[in-house]
This record gives structure tokens, sequence and C-alpha cells, in this order.
């Protein structure tokens, strides 16, 4: 029987087959062994003041060391005896109280840099703070896939590609708008000499080739695929809230992108923190909320793993313009119907044995990576980050 | 047999930013070597910045309150970016000294870094157009005092009583004699010699002699009370140094595969003669090998390259940079901003669905055909956030394009244009082009044709 959404998925795949030549074609079945299990990554980019996040509401030295920044006790959504959430972030309380979040405390890496690009970098890369890399954790993975994966494989939903998702041989697919991607591939020449195979070319030259090829079949494909799920669920109408909700469109119509990463910016917040933050965390509860619904009604939240972080936390001590400036160790989140740890990971940083005035990170980011590589996306994660880490028992 | 003429093209496209008009129609007659000749004796006289328009007055600075530091800090590093989009147009303008140009971009990657003020700025810049295709040494030197590369790499903090080493590591690992030719313990040394290298408030190199580390070191298997100098001195006596650098310039001027029997030979040569630049890009330029098939159109443009050979092909100046930076950005490159002090990866990883569709339609953006509507990512301490791209507001001047190819019609035109815009060694076949062509009603057949063979992946080629 013929219904609606796999005749829609066949007329997508017709339509396309028209542009992609036949090698490319033979990919576009292919489905590797933990194709089902999805990974969101989502970035908050600026460095996100973990403290007034996850917020120590017991512990003295925090309110002391933020005398007019801090949390009031009573507006926090408490987690446990220890942490509650910022009072904006109702909507993750809520899926917290399902059982379907990990809260991990002092989350860092060893010799943390404050540069915002520098420590970017080194989250998207999984380097040492002294090491350059020039691909990325997710672009790896991608290079170690046994089988040529899909063109959007790992898809960015923005206009331009992070470092995480460019690989040495292979890339993610950053598409911000799918009908303003469609629109950017109307160019009949560069069409017609996409179509135009038979002469060979020298391999950087097909790498050109490749990829505009891939972009336009991917463009058509990911147009019709955008139409197959109407999400009924009401997402807030923001930015964010819009990237959650085509990721959500394009997993419940079982595209085999397996990999999303979105970001949510401005958490740089060095002067009148308190409306900023807050107002960028009542955006990321309240998109995580309907997200994490709209999966649970169909089924696939057990099979969705969301990982939310940001480069750096903030100083413990509030500067002098009501604000925070750059610091180190922050706080994770994984969301998820399928963890094997919901609640309160670890303590909440030591207040009273800091770095400089900086928190000491309990926990490597990568270690956290390596365990969604090896338990979430069966991939390797020593062949992925190029040493061992220590795993958790997290996925 | 490869022409003479395609020869010379390669040589521009590669040298520098792509023939010009004026030089391609003499592309018959030209010699290599007499070529070569002009190219790196021009560049001995670069066109440098005037430090002293950068200078500010740090008194003025001192009765600052916070909130007009905080906008200084914007307005210097507004000017910085403009000082970036200056040197793209000059690389774009350089009419003779298009090697210099091209050789300090190279540089620009190797010496990698960030600068946020117009004084260090042009500092920068003129060190490197100075040395670009002078004495390696005296670059590297050079650079070490740059009050830019000072900051970048924290040379300011490196005090004796609390080294910082991050400079000499960046100086082994990066600069000089690379990974796995050096201990951590020379690391630990040479950077008690740079010890008290600094600059001043007012952007200029000082040595602090009170913050400086007379003591013994022990450097690379020799001792002795040296300095900054001393190190870079023993670096450049290990014959590892010319390999590195050599390796390095093939792999950007010649083919990033490499050629380990031909690296070998240059560095040889280089170190011979005591890192002379110029001897050794005479050497590359003139050999054989240099203009094999396999070197010739099989280089993916840099955003830099792509926008210079674009700018100076279509005759364009722009009525507003500010699209032009994003247009830098989405594509990967703005210069005096390396993603780190490792440089720019360069070859494929410039490319991605994104970039590759941005560069492909740009020409037609160009000539204000179809809105752009293209989100850049966000800056963090930056001009301005997620802006959007619209329309690129700049005007193409084509006219001595029309008239070079005024004689040519359809299949015709397009092989000469063709011959002239693309280096790869396959075209599509005018048939294709042809049957999908649509003519853009205010332009002429000859800059129609032009703007899209130019937005043609071979286009990316060089």
């Amino acid at each position: 029987m013929i219904n609606r959404r796999s005749f829609l998925k066949q007329s997508a795949l017709a339509s396309t087959s028209i542009l992609i030549p036949a090698f490319l074609q033979a990919n576009k079945h292919s489905s590797a062994k933990n194709q089902a299990k999805k990974l969101v990554v989502i970035q908050l980019s600026g460095g996100n003041d973990g403290l007034n996040t996850v917020v120590p509401y017991r512990n003295e030295v925090y309110y002391k060391l933020r005398p007019t920044l801090g949390i009031p006790k009573q507006e926090v959504l408490k987690l446990n005896d220890e942490v509650g959430f910022n009072g904006v972030m109702k909507g993750m309380k809520s899926i917290f109280d399902e059982g379907w979040m990990t809260v991990l405390n002092s989350v860092g890496y060893p010799n943390p840099d404050r540069s915002h690009f520098r420590s970017m970098d080194i989250w998207q890369t999984a380097s040492d703070a002294d090491e350059f890399l020039s691909t990325g954790w997710l672009g790896r993975y991608l290079d170690k896939q046994p089988n040529e994966p899909t063109p959007y494989h790992a898809m960015e939903l923005d206009d331009t590609l992070s470092l995480a998702l460019k690989g040495k041989e292979r890339k993610g697919f950053a598409v911000g708008n799918i009908a303003k991607l469609k629109r950017g591939t109307k160019n009949p020449l560069l069409q017609a000499v996409a179509g135009h195979h038979d002469h060979a070319h020298e391999e950087n030259v097909a790498y050109l080739y490749r990829t505009m090829a891939n972009t336009f079949s991917s463009a058509d494909y990911l147009y019709e695929q955008s139409k197959i799920y109407q999400s009924f669920v009401t997402y807030p109408n923001h930015s964010f809230g819009k990237d959650l909700k085509q990721t959500a469109e394009l997993i419940m119509a079982d595209t085999p992108t397996q990999i999303y990463y979105v970001s949510l910016g401005g958490f740089d917040t060095h002067a009148n923190q308190k409306g900023q933050q807050e107002r960028l965390l009542g955006n990321l509860a309240s998109g995580l909320q309907a997200f994490v619904k709209d999966l649970k009604a169909n089924d696939k939240l057990e099979n969705t793993l969301i990982m939310v972080f940001s480069e750096f936390g903030r100083r413990v001590k509030q500067n002098a313009s009501k604000g925070t400036d750059h610091g180190t160790a922050n706080n994770l989140f994984l969301i998820g119907g399928n963890l094997k740890n919901p609640g309160v990971y670890n303590p909440a940083p030591d207040l009273l044995n800091l770095d400089q005035g900086d928190l000491k990170h309990r926990v490597d980011f990568r270690q956290i990576y390596a365990t969604l590589l090896d338990n979430w996306l069966g991939s390797s994660s020593a062949d992925t980050l190029g040493k061992t880490f220590k795993p958790m028992d997290l996925v | 047999m490869i022409k003479n003429s395609a020869k010379i093209q390669h040589l521009y496209a590669r040298a520098g930013f792509g023939i010009q008009l004026r030089d391609y129609d003499k592309r018959g007659q030209l010699s290599i070597s007499s070529l070569v000749k002009r190219l790196i004796q021009q560049g001995k006289h670069p066109n440098l910045l005037d430090e002293q328009d950068y200078r500010i007055n740090i008194e003025e600075l001192k009765g600052m309150t916070k909130k007009e530091k905080v906008d200084f800090r914007k307005k210097m590093m507004q000017e910085t970016r403009m000082m970036s989009i200056n040197w793209l147009l000059d690389m774009a303008k350089a009419k003779e000294q298009v090697l210099v140009e091209k050789m300090t971009l190279f540089w620009h990657g190797h010496f990698a870094c960030e600068i946020k003020n117009p004084l260090s700025t042009a500092n920068y810049l003129n060190t490197i157009k100075k040395h670009a295709l002078g004495n390696f040494r005296d670059l590297v030197l050079g650079i070490a005092r740059t009050p830019a590369m000072i900051r970048y790499l924290n040379n300011q903090q490196n005090k004796k009583l609390s080294p910082n080493e991050n400079f000499a590591r960046e100086l082994m690992e990066l600069f000089t004699i690379g990974r796995g030719n050096y201990t951590e313990q020379d690391v630990k040394e040479a950077a008690r010699a740079f010890t008290g290298w600094s600059s001043s408030l007012t952007g200029d190199f000082s040595f602090r002699s009170k913050l400086h580390d007379y003591g013994r070191k022990s450097f690379m298997g020799r001792t002795g009370d040296f300095d900054g100098d001393d190190i870079v001195d023993i670096l450049l006596e290990r014959k590892e140094t010319a390999q590195y650098i050599v390796g390095k310039i093939y792999r950007y001027f010649v083919n990033e595969k490499g050629h380990s029997a031909r690296i070998k030979a240059l560095a040889a040569s280089f170190y011979e003669s005591n890192y002379a630049i110029d001897k050794l890009m005479t050497t590359i330029f003139e050999s054989e090998w240099f203009y094999d098939e396999e070197n010739m159109g099989t280089r993916i443009k840099s955003p830099t390259e792509y926008l210079v050979s674009l700018i100076k092909t279509l005759g364009i100046s722009f009525d507003s940079y500010r699209p032009l930076m994003g247009v830098q950005k989405a594509m990967g490159q703005l210069l005096f901003k390396p993603p780190n002090v490792a440089g720019w990866p360069g070859g494929r990883s410039w490319i991605d669905n994104s970039t590759l569709m941005l560069r492909l339609n740009l020409p037609m953006y160009l000539a204000n055909q179809g809105e752009m509507n293209f989100k850049v990512k966000e800056e963090f301490e930056d001009l301005q956030e997620g802006k959007s791209l619209k329309k690129l507001q700049a005007k193409l001047n084509t006219k001595e394009l029309e008239k070079a190819f005024a004689s040519y019609e359809q299949a015709e035109l397009y092989q000469q244009l063709c011959d002239f815009l693309l280096l790869t060694k396959n075209k599509p076949p005018y048939s294709v082009f042809q049957s999908n062509f649509q003519t853009i009603s205010s332009w002429n057949d000859v800059s129609t044709y032009a703007l899209k063979i130019m937005s043609l992946p071979e286009y990316q080629m060089c």
C-alpha cells in the first residue's frame, strides 16, 4: 500500500534522480547500522554562564561572589538539594522531571583557553589546548564511516558550516533554510554542467563537481523531505525554535540524517547579564520543551540524544558591569529517552577550590564525546579522537 | 607539449593572482626567465604603508572613561578590518608587484597572526613585505619583533621569573623547524632567551632588559647565554628548517601533494644560499616541472585568491565594504584573522556545500542578478552580530574585457574566454554552456559570457 508519506518519499527520490549521477544515487538508500540513532548537538555560543544556569542555591560563596547577579534561592527550580535551574528554564525542568535529562557539572579541559574562538575550536575539534587541528570531531566521524554516507548525514542548521562538521575527506551539510537552499541551486548553467559528467576531471576539480552535484540533489531531496511531516506541536517563534522545528520535521520524515547541529548565540554577557542571559535561557528551554514533546509524541525520543554545550563558562565573581567575564569549566546537558543516568550526574563545582577565580574541570568534554561515539553512534572513539578517554556511564 | 603562452598564464596564476589582459595579449612573446626576473626584481621594492599614519596619541587614551575605551577599541578593530579590505584591493590593483603580494599572503598564513589594532597591522604587513622575497632569517627576526606577534603569542608575558613558552613553541613547531625536531626542554630554554621581548603602549618593539633572563641556556645541544637572535640562528643552522619551509612553499606554489625528491633538492640549495627566498622562488618558477600538467590548474583558490582574481578581471569597485567582509567571512578567510596560529589549512578544506555555492553564485550576485540572502555566523566581540548579506553594492567595469574579446562570437567567444579565464585542462563543452545560457539583459555578450564562465567550478582553480 502506498500511503502519503512513502509516496512523497518516492517522488522526492524520483525528482532528484534526474540530476544526480549514478555513483551518487547508489548511496541514497545505504543505511548504516546505527542510522536510527540520532544526535542533535546544540551549541550555546559566546560562553554561557553555567553558574546562573544550574544555580548552586545553597552555596554561600556563590551569593558572596555574586551579590547582585546571583539568582535568589526562591526563584530557582530545584533539581536536588544542591542545585536548581534558573527560574526562566521551566521547559527544561519539565524534561528533567520526566527523567529525560542528565546534567553534568564542571565539564572542561586541561589548560583552559579563555578566547572564544580558540576555546570553541578546541570543543569543535576535540583537540588539546596546545594542539591545532583542522578537522572537527563530527567531520572525522564522517571520515570513519565504512560506507559513503549521504551528503546530509551530518547537517548544520545554518548558512555556513562549523569546523566541528568538517572532516578531511567528508564534510557535513550546511542548510539554514531549505527553501532558500533550493533557490540557490536554481542556476540553469550550473545544473547543466553538474549533469555533464562524461569528461574526466582532475581530482580537485572532481571534488568541486561532486560537492556541487551533492548540493543540488540534497537541496531537492531535503525540500521534499521537509514537506512530509508538519509538526502539530507549537514551537516558540524564535530562530532557535524554528531550527528545532525543522530538525524535528526532518527526523519525523525518516530522513537518513544522523547528526543535526544547531546553534544559539549571544551568551557573551560581560555587561548587564541578567536580562540577556535569561532571555536566551528562556528560548533554550522553551525550544527544547517543544522539541522533546514532538519527539516523544512520534516515538522518536528513545532514539534521539541531544547534547547542549558552550565553549566555556564564566568567572565565578561577577564584574563591575553587572556581568561576568570569560571563565573555564561549565555544565553540559544530555537529553533523550534512553539515558543511563538521568538526573544530576556529579556534584556542583567546588567554589572554595578555584584556579585563580575560575572553576576547575572535573570531566574532560572528550570523555563525553568518546562515550557518545562508542555507545551511541556505534563508532570508535579512539579512531575519531586520536586517543582514548575514560568512558562515562551516560548512554 | 605545453605552449609557452599557457606556461606564462600558469606562472601568473601562481606567482600572482592571474594574468592581466595587457600581459595576456603579449603572452606569446614573453620568455619565462625574463618574466621571473622581472617579478622578483619588482618585488624588491614593495609599496609599504606609512606607519606614522596609524600612530595613536597615548595621552588621549589615558584620560578616557571605561566606555570611551570600549568604543576606542571597537574603532581600532573596525579600522583593522578596513586595512584587511585595503590589502585585498591592493592585491587586485597590483600590476608589477604581484609576486610580492602573493608571497606576503603566503607568509601571512605561515606567520599566522590575529591583529586587532591598525599600527600593529601596518607594522606586521610592512615587515613581511620588506622580507617576503628577501632573506628568511631577516623575516623570522622581523616577525619576532612585531608587536602584533608578541601580543598574539603572549610574549609580553614572557618574563625571567615566569616564562611564557607560547612564542618559543610556535617559533619551532610552525615557523621554522617543524614538529618532531626539538624537545620540550628546547622549548623551555628558547622561551628564556626571548624573555623581555615586548611591545610598548605606543605599539613599538621594546626590549625590557630587567625582565630578560641573561643566564646560560642549553638549546639543541649548545650552551651559552643565548638571546632570541641566537635561538633563531641555531634553528636556521639545522637543515630541517630549510626542508620544512621549502616543503610548505612547494605545496603552496607548486602542488599540495608535495614531491620529496624536489623538495629535498630545493631545500639543499635554499640552505646553501643562506635562506635567500628570491633564489628559491626563481629556481621553482624556472624549473621544467613547475609547468608539468599535474601542476597546472590543479590548485583550489583560497577565498582571497578567488576574490582578487574576480575583482581584477571584472574591474569591481565596491560602494560599501561591509558586504565584502561578510563574503570573506562566509568563505572562511578574513585577513589578519586566521583561525589559529597554524594558519588556514587550505586546499579542499575551503570547500563545503555552503562555501562552494557562494563562490559559484558570486559572479551573478556581483552583476546584481538575484538576492544573496546569506546569513553570516555571529561574531563574539566583533562589529555586528548575525547579519544577513543581501546585496554586494558593487560596480563592474568590463570595458577592457569587452574590447579585447569584441571580435569573437558564440562558440569562438566561449573558447577564447575560457582560454583566458580557466586554467584547468578540461572545460565544459560549448554545447552544454550554450544550451543553458540565459542572457543578462544589461550586459553585452562578452561580459555575460565572462560572468557565466566565472561561475563554473573550473574558475575556482588556479
